[in-house]
């Protein structure tokens, strides 16, 4: 067969050109989201491909490197799916739009004013968003602005209620109208069909109109990468313009990068990760302006230039275009280097001093919901009246009264409007009825108890976005309820309104089984080493101190596991251990092999525990189906109390 | 490096070598198969899905190739 007559011969030169772009761009493209894409294109132009095929062979490898580095970030965390999905729908209509745009301008003002059309989209574009993120990851770095903070933009787009429109999203941890990440989405795909890089409307957009930190926003803009990539794909395959051979190489070379960008991630502060899209977009911008006179010059607005003169801005817009590349791929091996040093220097010192958990590795939350300081000052609690929610509700007085703490007892009454229309008037009544007379039972027991309650009766679509609303309304330091429950009048044991809490949840869940007592007898911390284990020792500290509580720290690992990864377990037991011994809490670590989920629960129910703390992933939906959930299994096996700590 | 070495005698490496095995053998067929390849999957109309699937099992072989890769450096995430 023959080659067709658009399609280039590859020689060596060729194909090493291209894997070290394609590792460069994936680099960077796993780090922030995207922008490794944006120079493949210029780059395959130069070596003679045509432009169609460079732009379709650059879509048809960069929907599998989304994917790829998509998958990776979901395992740290730092993916939001849903809104992932949400955006990338409609970033799909915008590619669609601006392809149609940029048409239209080729076919009125031909290749220069289409180029123009581009160059000028860039200069907007990166002049506000770009010099805007620099700005705030400089103002970060400096420290004056703290912390990661919700933009002023996102929280009034949080508050603004639209009926029908409102949508759940775990990096929000709110409610959030369509209307906002519809024209976001849109915009995303209208910029990725002009410049090639819809990330750099994207990634911005999420965390400033939205809200979503910027980790949360790099991550997910790679689920809209692959969502965009797959359409693009398929439209330019449709035509039969992918060089296949073009596309794989790149994929080898990007492969390498996307997962180091990922990694990277992990050991950076949010603030790098805006200040490498803020050098990139503002060096892109350089690189485009200084192409700007060529154009004009074609398109005959200003005076021709010397052909020399046009040539060499062309050569020095495209160096300048690889060095923002060069320069971003710096800064990224340049963190990543330094995180690697300094965690590798923190196990180490934990190991020699097995003194106390390192402050940086804890990572304390801001959020007064999250508090594993040692705050129980308000519960909500969960119950549907059945006998699932009995030993929920009990626990919870009980520990009110222990810690003083004031009680919020909500009973919601599933189905949506429709759904509670359709039972009819009299059986609603019914259900409301019964449901507030179980909740002034709970009212007089709680008083008699001494313990400050308020209760009320909630009807709502989906039971657990309310419970999460509530809890965040009140401001709560930790949810209680049962292990399962029922649902509206059907009395069915279902449990994921309890999983779905603890995927949601910005505070700590305790999820009590009907027959579990907390009375102090041992408790079991779990850890796998990680910050949100850190956490729930921390808390679990503060609990065996409140009540004098002796606790057992366990690990478990994988028979699979390699004799460094067993060791690294064995020191986050220690690291533990010690670090309760100095809260003065009696306390012995356990180093296991086998199932986490099975192991935890055989020591619980060897020592006769009363209580499980476990630190939350947080992750929900498709996810947690994908990468499974320890403490789900663990809820599922063990029938004493669990304690699911959640970080920030 | 010492980590190193440990992690090299685990499964992790035996992983690393299948998936570096299974996309040696999918490049090697591409290159060797270069032309016949780029015809079938450039005939365009339904064809399309050629390339689709294409990037989905290099990008599966290749992907964890390279995961497996920067594991068995001892260049993994920070948890």
């Amino acid at each position: 067969m023959e080659i067709a007559s658009h399609f280039i011969d590859l020689n060596t030169l060729d194909v090493t050109y291209l894997l070290v772009v394609g590792f460069i761009g994936g680099l960077v493209s796993g780090f922030i989201g995207s922008g490794g894409a944006f120079v493949l294109t210029p780059a395959m132009m130069s070596m003679g491909v045509p432009g169609i095929i460079a732009v379709a062979s650059n879509m048809c490898h960069k929907f599998p490197k989304a994917l790829v580095g998509a998958i990776k970030r979901a395992r740290y965390g730092q993916v939001d799916v849903k809104l992932g999905l949400v955006m990338g729908v409609s970033a799909e209509a915008g590619v669609l739009y601006g392809a149609h745009i940029q048409e239209g301008i080729k076919r009125t003002f031909g290749d220069a004013g289409s180029n123009l059309y581009v160059s000028v989209a860039f200069v907007v574009v990166l002049a506000i968003v770009g010099s805007y993120v620099l700005w705030d990851a400089v103002r970060m770095r400096s420290g004056q602005a703290g912390e990661e903070k919700t933009a002023r933009l996102a929280r009034w787009v949080q508050s603004v209620q639209i009926p029908g429109t409102m949508m759940y999203f775990k990096s929000l941890g709110t409610r959030v109208s369509v209307l906002f990440t519809i024209p976001l989405g849109f915009a995303t795909g209208m910029l990725a069909a002009t410049i090639a890089v819809g990330g750099f409307i994207g990634v911005p957009g999420m965390h400033y109109v939205l809200g979503a930190t910027s980790l949360m926003s790099s991550a997910t803009e790679l689920v809209v990468a692959f969502v965009m990539g797959v359409g693009g794909t398929m439209k330019f395959a449709w035509s039969g313009m992918v060089d296949i051979r073009l596309a794989m190489i790149i994929l080898a070379g990007s492969l390498f990068g996307i997962q180091l960008g990922a990694i990277g991630t992990t050991y950076v502060k949010p603030h790098m990760i805006k200040l490498v899209m803020g050098v990139i977009m503002v060096m892109v911008l350089l690189s485009r302006a200084i192409i700007i006179p060529v154009y004009l010059a074609d398109l005959d607005i200003i005076d021709k230039l010397n052909p020399h003169i046009a040539g060499g801005l062309k050569n020095v817009s495209f160096v300048v275009l690889i060095g923002a590349l060069a320069v971003g791929a710096a800064i990224i091996f340049a963190s990543l280097w330094r995180g690697i040093r300094l965690h590798r220097q923190e196990l180490e010192v934990s190991v020699v001093q097995g003194h106390a958990i390192q402050a940086d590795t804890v990572g304390f939350p801001t959020s007064p919901q999250l508090s594993p300081i040692g705050r129980f000052e308000r519960f909500l609690v969960a119950t549907d009246g059945s006998e699932y929610s009995a030993g929920a509700v009990r626990e919870a007085l009980r520990m009110a009264q222990k810690c003083g703490a004031r009680v919020r007892v909500i009973s919601v009454i599933a189905g949506g409007d429709a759904e509670l229309y359709a039972m009819g008037e009299q059986l609603i009544a019914q259900e409301l009825n019964k449901a507030r007379e179980h909740l002034d039972a709970v009212a007089r027991q709680a008083a008699a108890s001494g313990v400050a309650c308020e209760t009320e009766v909630v009807q709502a679509g989906h039971i657990h976005e309310e419970i999460v609303s509530q809890a965040d309304h009140l401001q709560a330091d930790l949810i209680i309820m049962g292990r399962r429950g029922q649902r509206g009048l059907a009395r069915v044991m279902l449990g994921d309104v309890t999983a779905r809490v603890i995927g949601h949840a910005h505070c700590n869940v305790l999820v009590v089984p009907r027959v579990a007592e907390i009375s102090g007898r041992h408790f079991i911390v779990a850890t796998d080493g990680s910050r949100f284990s850190d956490t729930a020792a921390a808390t679990a500290g503060n609990l065996a101190k409140l009540c004098h509580t002796p606790t057992t720290v366990v690990s478990v690992h994988s028979p699979s596991h390699s004799e460094q990864r067993r060791n690294e377990s064995q020191r986050a037991v220690n690291r533990i251990a010690s670090f309760l011994q100095q809260q003065g809490v009696v306390v012995t670590g356990q180093l296991l092999e086998g199932r986490s989920d099975e192991k935890i629960v055989d020591v619980a129910k060897a020592q006769n525990a009363d209580l499980i703390v476990v630190g939350s992933h947080g992750r929900t939906g498709l996810e947690r189906v994908l990468l499974g959930s320890v403490v789900e299994r663990i809820l599922n096996l063990t029938s004493c109390a669990v304690l699911v700590v959640r970080s920030a | 490096m010492p980590d190193n070495l440990a992690a090299h005698k685990g499964p992790q490496f035996t992983r690393m070598l299948v998936y570096g095995a299974l996309s040696l053998v999918l490049y090697f067929i591409l290159y060797l198969f270069e032309d016949e390849i780029l015809a079938f999957t450039s005939q365009g109309r339904w064809f399309f899905i050629a390339p689709v699937i294409l990037a989905f099992v290099f990008s599966f072989a290749h992907g964890n190739f390279t995961s497996y890769f920067w594991d068995t450096l001892g260049i993994k995430a920070k948890k």
